[in-house]
């Protein structure tokens, strides 16, 4: 029975893209599938989670092969945390983009599906090679939905996309062939803390972590992601944010620990690529000029935050990483999703030409305020906890730059906040008109956005369940043999 | 219970807004005020267990992993702010239905003030860092609502405000922090208790976050200026939030943890230094006033800077004093808030220069305004007397010696002197003088009860302070646990801080009689406005230098997105030759002669490629390169690829050629290419450490474990012969599943794109014309073609063949098509239409990968389909099948797409 | 440094040179010799000692059968994303430095930001 909830969360997805396909459906019945499936995945993922919160480390081999060469998915805490915050993003998105009006393409719904597959299978997987692939078959979509409004601009920034991802897979796939080359295998479980015995490994490994960092968007290698992201539609803009980064940093978080976990010699690298990160990004967001540019800037900085906690390596701070990116999926897809009604509403995002929304959107500025504070690290909000653990764990481990780095960085994010907020939710209507297209945007629009705010509320103010959770994923990073012995039964 | 029962309880009353306000209207300010009574009401119930020492507290698990628990407790010193935060709001809550006016939307405004007196109280009960911490933020997030709310010119000092509180909040934070960490709890009475067990450099740091939050908060210089803006808000929100309660918050703040921090000498040092001369500067700065309100805000930044120099000296005495002037400057101070109200809503103005002899109408109001502004200037028998003399006396026995004493306090007396000065100024040149307006009427008993109530009891309450003795000397002694005060009393005798008083009243008369003199004198020093403008230009500098790091990702074109990615390449190939260092010769030979041929020709291949200038000779000579790799890959042992990259190479160049010729201006055009200077140059690295990387980390190990399973197992485990073919579909079929959804995705892209881009491409003048011979050619060649694909798919497992390689021969047949038929006419096999194939595909391999699963085995595991008789089909081939049709699917979609004319495709999408 | 190390640096540089060069069609092609380069690498990872096809009778010196499926799967993926690049290449998108932005729309890029002041700095 485990087995095919392991596996379901990639073929669901896949199963419902193909049958929507072979049977060109009504708007109305892609939009029930695409919820549906993306429903039925959010409960495989809590029902995988139920099952290995206890410490337990559920794994399948793909085909049943022998040890030795099959593909195997596991699921331990953080990759149940991780499929969770996936499907919610995914359900989020498709409803927003059904409340928008941006899912009309028939090709919409099946090629989230496909993204959403990809990236669950590589969650999932422990092979390297596989991640590589499953990578690609969350990037292709992508690549595709950029260019599904069929604009130039769109086009052009999707150009951007492409080949930086082209190339970090390039590289990527460059990485797993060199770590087979020294080591002779791209399974995660044969190489638990080969770097640190190996300088060659760390060298091959190196080249996986610049690759999975190029696709993260880390500082230096991450001016491609608000390029490309702010000219796309903002509903798939939430979805590749929910997504496509988020499972990079992920990767990233678990090649690390398998293979660097705790040697000094190398969290120093990620500490600096962190501080770097969470400064760039933020100050990039505050300069930018439109929701989706801001939104944008500030991914790479939330991404050094929870590189921070891996560069710091202990159990605390991973548990904070872990903590802030799941809370923080959902804080960034439900002020995408706001951008995308507003954008919806006004047909621009950008600031200038926004106002006054807070009087004749008052739930939607609401949701907003709500996420805004969140990403800001403002209690009662979810993300206040998580910037607290991480700055806790920071200061347990006597990393004073780091906690002075990531209060300072917090004050930014709030100024960039208030920056949209006075522009686009205070202030004078601005002189965007409605949208040329006369859709009005309804509750479906903004119900998406709202429920992720509330739950970013509800994280905050009882963060427990999330934070126990944290902690034992952390434990499965810290300490692999558990994710080991599982996966080699 | 009782605190949490509180709490909830404000939180409920903020809650029955919206429903009350339905029916009320704006009137729903007075339940709120009956609510804020009941609270009150409920707390003092406590006060009897309170004055016998005793607290009340309750605490709940909140976060058990951290040992972060949801601790409220009550002493004295929470009393008396509690009581603060619920009267004055109950008084506040009552005086707003009358402000406001009668249409409108208020219930955000009732809604977000009610909330804020819970987040008050919780911030005042919190007996956890973390659950303080969050009240603290709480409130400023509710005061940025309240001052922003409603108009747009009020987005600017709401920003202001919520920048520096909650700068101020996360300086709170690293204290709190810090605190946990070194003391491994969060739980303040345990931390407040043993101030011995925090270490010094602990302690330092931790003091001065938390008074950089006491300063911020409190509007401490040089953090002041953004409580004169906040008074853009409307009045009530300005005189509960910016005047009584807020604002007191850093007070409160401050006394707690000065039985933490209160023995170290930095912290009283800072505390009398800031505060005493923030009330100076406050104090004249509320001298130069012509707005009430801006005179009022400047005048709370003085007194509020008063209360923390007075907690800085850090004896019972003072701390007493403190205690008590935080009363009568929240009763004083709110109700003088209330009458500027009042007089802004009768007379249409709040500025001084237009305001005169309003005594003569509006005689009650007048009577209440001089009452509060007694106590302001610490005249007797108010409360503001008692208070300023309890200050006087606290600061002139200030320990630390006679310079700080005296220092401090000659401070308090010039602050004190300014702050009678510009409180006559307020009485007398509002309702002196003759009257300028007609038509003024004293308001409604509704509208001045709230503001009477509180002048008179701020009156009152001097000469009875006695009944307010014990529970000022209980809380005093919470705030530092050092021995009980001497009783509060109206009349000392004939001491210093009498002398003092009387010292503050003739000065201050002197400077108001010689006001138009002195105020030449004042106007002509600098203003508060430099802070402002600091930090408004900072601010301005700020968006600019983010401007400039955001120009970054602004770069037209993919190039400048590269470069970063490959210079970390570089930088991590330059890291790892130094950590790896000198490797050992890889055993055996792994160059072979013909690697060398290959080398040397790919040498000249790849040279012309670099600087070809024709897109034609660049698509040769790309096609060239594989074709040349396609060989050595059959030396290497490696025939599969081999054949497949051919096959890859071959329907590349066939769709370039098709993409290309839609676009007939563009062969010939030669592209201007870009300074390559650089370009070169990172190249030549990246390539160098290519070749250095796969030097140093290839070739050096045995065969590995998975090979050798390969090698030797693969064959009685699957049956198969081609092993490379046996693990593409067997031991790594979902990887291969991967790549088929990756072609089906580009499939259903290319459809996509194409459909809706509306291609560019311009058609050509006229059909072309077919070519004859390659046409002919095409029509004997085309079902070869096809049988050798079905070949190649069915003996995929024994030798070099499969799915990927016979479906790229025959979509190579249906590229051939394409180029010979030149899009004019239908060619053959030009019926076959990508999604049906593309869906067929996906869903048989899908299916073949679930089947299994139904019997409970894994995905994707083997198994035999029983045919009729004594035959079978193994599920590998039906597996490879569906990858034959997802390559096909792609394949043809291609050349159909990328092979027509150009234009918006008008018939129906495959 | 191995024949294919070489190979690997010279289809690496030229890749990353085109790539480099600002048209289209070059950055595809360039893409195109950065996965023949990495597909090189891979064939080498398995060890370029043992150069027999690995089938299930080839007895000793038979090469590494693992690395050939990735770089078999590499190819494919890689060959599917140059042809959507290529369609990509019909688009509007490849005339991108001559289309200006469509004035009606308001969504326009924000790549100037002298025209595009924010209120808060006025």
């Amino acid at each position: 029975m485990t087995g095919i909830l392991v596996v379901l969360p990639v073929v669901g997805p896949l199963l419902a893209a193909a049958a929507l396909l072979a049977w060109p459906a009504r708007p109305l019945l892609r939009r029930v599938t695409g919820l549906a499936v993306s429903g039925l995945v959010f409960v495989t993922a809590i029902c995988l989670l139920a099952v290995v919160r206890s410490g337990t480390v559920l794994t399948v081999r793909i085909g049943g092969w022998a040890a030795v060469v099959a593909i195997r998915f596991a699921v331990d805490v953080f990759t149940g945390l991780m499929l969770c915050a996936v499907a919610l993003v995914v359900l989020g998105c498709l409803a927003s983009a059904a409340g928008t009006g941006q899912d009309r393409h028939p090709f919409f719904v099946p090629l989230a599906l496909v993204l959403a597959a990809g990236a669950n299978g590589a969650l999932l997987t422990v092979d390297l090679f596989n991640l590589f692939v499953l990578i690609e078959v969350m990037l292709v979509p992508s690549y595709v939905l950029l260019a599904l409004r069929g604009q130039a601009r769109d086009v052009r920034a999707g150009r951007v996309y492409v080949a930086t991802n082209l190339l970090a897979s390039t590289l990527l796939l460059a990485g797993v062939g060199l770590l087979y080359g020294v080591h002779g295998s791209v399974q995660l479980n044969e190489l638990v803390g080969a770097a640190r015995e190996s300088s060659r490994v760390a060298a091959a490994g190196g080249v996986v972590l610049v690759a999975l960092a190029v696709k993260s968007a880390v500082v230096p290698v991450h001016a491609w992601l608000p390029r490309s992201y702010s000219e796309a539609p903002p509903v798939v803009v939430a979805l590749f944010s929910g997504l496509l980064t988020k499972v990079g940093l992920y990767a990233l978080i678990r090649v690390f620990a398998v293979l660097y976990g705790g040697s000094a010699d190398h969290q120093w690298v990620i500490g600096a690529a962190a501080l770097a990160s969470m400064l760039v990004g933020v100050l990039g967001a505050v300069g930018e000029h439109s929701m989706r540019r801001v939104l944008s800037f500030h991914m790479v900085s939330q991404i050094g935050y929870v590189l921070l906690g891996l560069a710091l390596f202990t159990h605390e701070s991973l548990a904070a990483a872990i903590f802030y990116l799941v809370q923080y999926i959902l804080v960034k897809t439900a002020l995408f999703l706001c951008t995308a009604a507003v954008h919806a509403d006004r047909g621009t995002d950008r600031l200038v030409a926004l106002g006054g929304l807070a009087m004749t959107r008052p739930v939607l500025a609401a949701a907003f305020a709500g996420a805004a504070l969140s990403l800001a690290g403002l209690p009662p909000f979810s993300g206040f906890l998580a910037k607290f653990l991480l700055i806790k764990a920071a200061a347990a481990g006597g990393a004073w730059v780091a906690v002075a780095v990531a209060l300072g960085v917090s004050l930014l994010t709030l100024t960039s906040m208030l920056k949209v907020w006075g522009s686009v939710f205070w202030g004078l209507p601005g002189a965007a008109r409605p949208a040329a297209t006369g859709w009005r945007p309804q509750a479906w629009a903004t119900l998406p956005a709202l429920t992720l705010a509330v739950a970013t509320l509800l994280l905050g103010l009882a963060g427990q369940q999330l934070l126990i959770l944290s902690e034992a994923a952390a434990t499965g990073l810290t300490n692999p043999t558990e994710y080991l012995a599982a996966v080699l039964r | 219970m009782i605190l949490a029962f509180v709490l909830a309880w404000q939180v409920g009353l903020a809650a029955t807004v919206p429903a009350l306000s339905r029916r009320l209207g704006r009137n729903v300010g007075y339940p709120l005020a009956a609510g804020y009574a009941v609270a009150a009401a409920l707390l003092l119930t406590r006060l009897p267990a309170i004055l016998d020492d005793d607290v009340v507290q309750i605490s709940w698990r909140w976060l058990p992993s951290l040992d972060v628990s949801a601790a409220l407790r009550m002493d004295a010193l929470s009393l008396i702010f509690a009581l603060v935060v619920l009267g004055v709001g109950g008084l506040i809550m009552a005086y707003t239905p009358r402000y406001l006016s009668g249409s409108g939307q208020h219930i955000t405004l009732y809604v977000s003030l009610t909330l804020f007196a819970g987040a008050m109280l919780g911030l005042v009960f919190a007996n956890d860092l973390l659950l303080l911490f969050v009240f603290w933020e709480l409130t400023s997030i509710l005061s940025f609502v309240l001052i922003g709310q409603n108009q747009p010119a009020a987005t600017r000092p709401a920003v202001h405000a919520l920048l520096v509180t909650s700068g101020g909040g996360l300086a709170l934070l690293a204290g709190f922090v810090i605190l946990m960490v070194s003391l491994g709890t969060s739980d303040i009475s345990r931390i407040l208790a043993q101030p011995e067990r925090l270490a010094s450099g602990p302690a330092a740091a931790a003091s001065a976050l938390i008074l950089l939050a006491v300063f911020t908060k409190s509007a401490q210089v040089p953090f002041h200026f953004w409580l004169p803006g906040a008074m853009i808000a409307i009045t009530p929100v300005s005189a509960y939030l910016h005047a009584a309660t807020m604002v007191k918050a850093g007070i409160y703040l401050a006394m707690r943890f000065s039985a933490l921090f209160g023995d170290r000498r930095p912290w009283s040092i800072a505390l009398i230094g800031v505060g005493l001369a923030t009330a100076v500067l406050g104090a004249f700065l509320a001298l130069r006033q012509h707005d009430l309100k801006a005179l009022l805000a400047y005048s709370t930044v003085s007194q509020l800077g008063l209360l923390i120099g007075v907690i800085g000296v850090g004896t019972p005495e003072s701390d007493a004093a403190a205690i008590l002037y935080t009363v009568a400057h929240a009763l004083f101070k709110a109700t003088l808030f209330m009458l500027v109200g009042i007089i802004d809503h009768e007379a249409g103005s709040r500025d001084l220069r237009e305001l005169s002899g309003l005594r003569r109408e509006m005689p009650v109001t007048s009577t209440m305004t001089a009452l509060a502004a007694m106590s302001l200037a610490g005249l007797p028998p108010t409360i503001g007397f008692v208070g300023k003399e309890a200050i006087f006396e606290a600061l002139s026995e200030a320990p630390g010696g006679v310079w700080l004493s005296w220092t401090g306090t000659a401070l308090a007396v010039l602050a004190s002197v300014l702050t009678f000065a510009y409180a006559a100024r307020l009485v007398y040149g509002v309702f002196a003088g003759p009257p300028r307006q007609r038509g003024l009427y004293e308001p409604s008993w509704s509208f001045l009860a709230p503001a009477a109530v509180a002048a008179v009891a701020a009156t009152v309450a001097g000469p009875l302070v006695g009944l307010l003795g014990p529970l000022v000397v209980r809380a005093a002694n919470n705030a530092r646990p050092q021995g009980e005060p001497a009783e509060l009393a109206f009349w000392h005798g004939f001491t210093v801080a009498l002398l003092l008083s009387a010292l503050t009243v003739v000065f201050g008369m002197l400077l108001f009689t010689f006001r138009t003199r002195t105020d030449r004198m004042f106007l002509e020093a600098p203003t508060a406005r430099p802070f402002v403008s600091y930090f408004d230009r900072g601010y301005g500098w700020l968006l600019g230098f983010g401007d400039r790091v955001a120009a970054m990702a602004r770069a037209e074109g993919p190039a400048p997105f590269l470069i970063m990615p490959l210079l970390a390449v570089l930088l991590l190939g330059a890291a790892a030759t130094a950590l790896v260092g000198p490797v050992s010769r890889p055993p055996g030979s792994l160059t072979r002669p013909g690697d060398l041929v290959v080398l040397a020709l790919l040498v000249m291949v790849i040279g012309g490629l670099v600087v070809a200038r024709s897109l034609l000779a660049t698509i040769s000579l790309t096609g060239l390169v594989g074709l040349i790799l396609s060989v050595w890959f059959v030396t290497v042992g490696a025939p599969d690829v081999a054949v497949t990259l051919l096959l890859v190479e071959v329907l590349t160049t066939i769709v370039m050629m098709l993409v290309l010729r839609q676009r007939p201006g563009e062969p010939v055009r030669r592209e201007r290419a870009r300074p390559s200077g650089a370009a070169a140059v990172l190249a030549a690295g990246v390539g160098v450490i290519a070749a250095a990387g796969t030097a140093a980390l290839t070739g050096r190990r045995e065969l590995s474990l998975p090979a050798r399973y390969y090698l030797e197992r693969a064959e009685p485990v699957t049956g198969g012969h081609n092993i490379v073919n046996v693990i593409l579909v067997d031991f790594r079929a979902l990887d291969t599943l991967g790549e088929a959804v990756v072609l089906s995705v580009v499939a259903l892209g290319l459809a996509a794109v194409l459909d809706t881009a509306g291609a560019t491409g311009r058609a050509r003048a006229g059909p072309p014309d077919a070519d004859l011979v390659f046409g002919f050619a095409y029509r004997v060649l085309a079902p070869v073609m096809l049988l050798i694909s079905a070949y190649l798919f069915a003996r995929g497992h024994e030798e070099v063949g499969g799915g990927f390689i016979g479906a790229l021969v025959a979509g190579t047949a249906v590229g051939l098509g394409h180029l010979a038929h030149a899009g004019s006419s239908v060619p053959p096999l030009g019926w076959l239409r990508g999604r049906p194939l593309l869906v067929s595909g996906l869903l048989l391999s899908l299916t073949v990968g679930l089947a299994p699963v139904v019997v409970g085995r894994p995905f994707l595991a083997p198994g035999k389909l029983p045919l009729p008789g004594p035959l079978s089909l193994s599920s590998g081939v039906l597996f490879d099948l569906g990858v034959y049709l997802m390559v096909l699917a792609l394949v043809v979609s291609a050349v159909r797409r990328l092979g027509s004319p150009g234009g918006r495709r008008t018939e129906a999408p495959s | 440094m191995t024949a294919a190390a070489l190979l690997v640096g010279l289809l690496t540089a030229a890749g990353v040179f085109l790539v480099l060069r600002g048209s289209q069609l070059r950055l595809i092609i360039g893409f195109i010799l950065l996965g023949h380069a990495v597909n090189v690498l891979l064939l080498s990872a398995g060890v370029l000692r043992w150069r027999v096809p690995a089938f299930a009778d080839g007895g000793l010196d038979r090469a590494d059968p693992l690395p050939q499926a990735f770089t078999l799967t590499a190819i494919v993926i890689s060959f599917g994303i140059t042809i959507y690049l290529l369609g990509l290449l019909r688009t509007g998108g490849a005339e991108a430095s001559v289309i200006e932005p469509d004035p009606a729309d308001d969504d326009g890029p924000t790549n100037r930001p002298t025209e595009v002041r924010d209120r808060d700095e006025t």
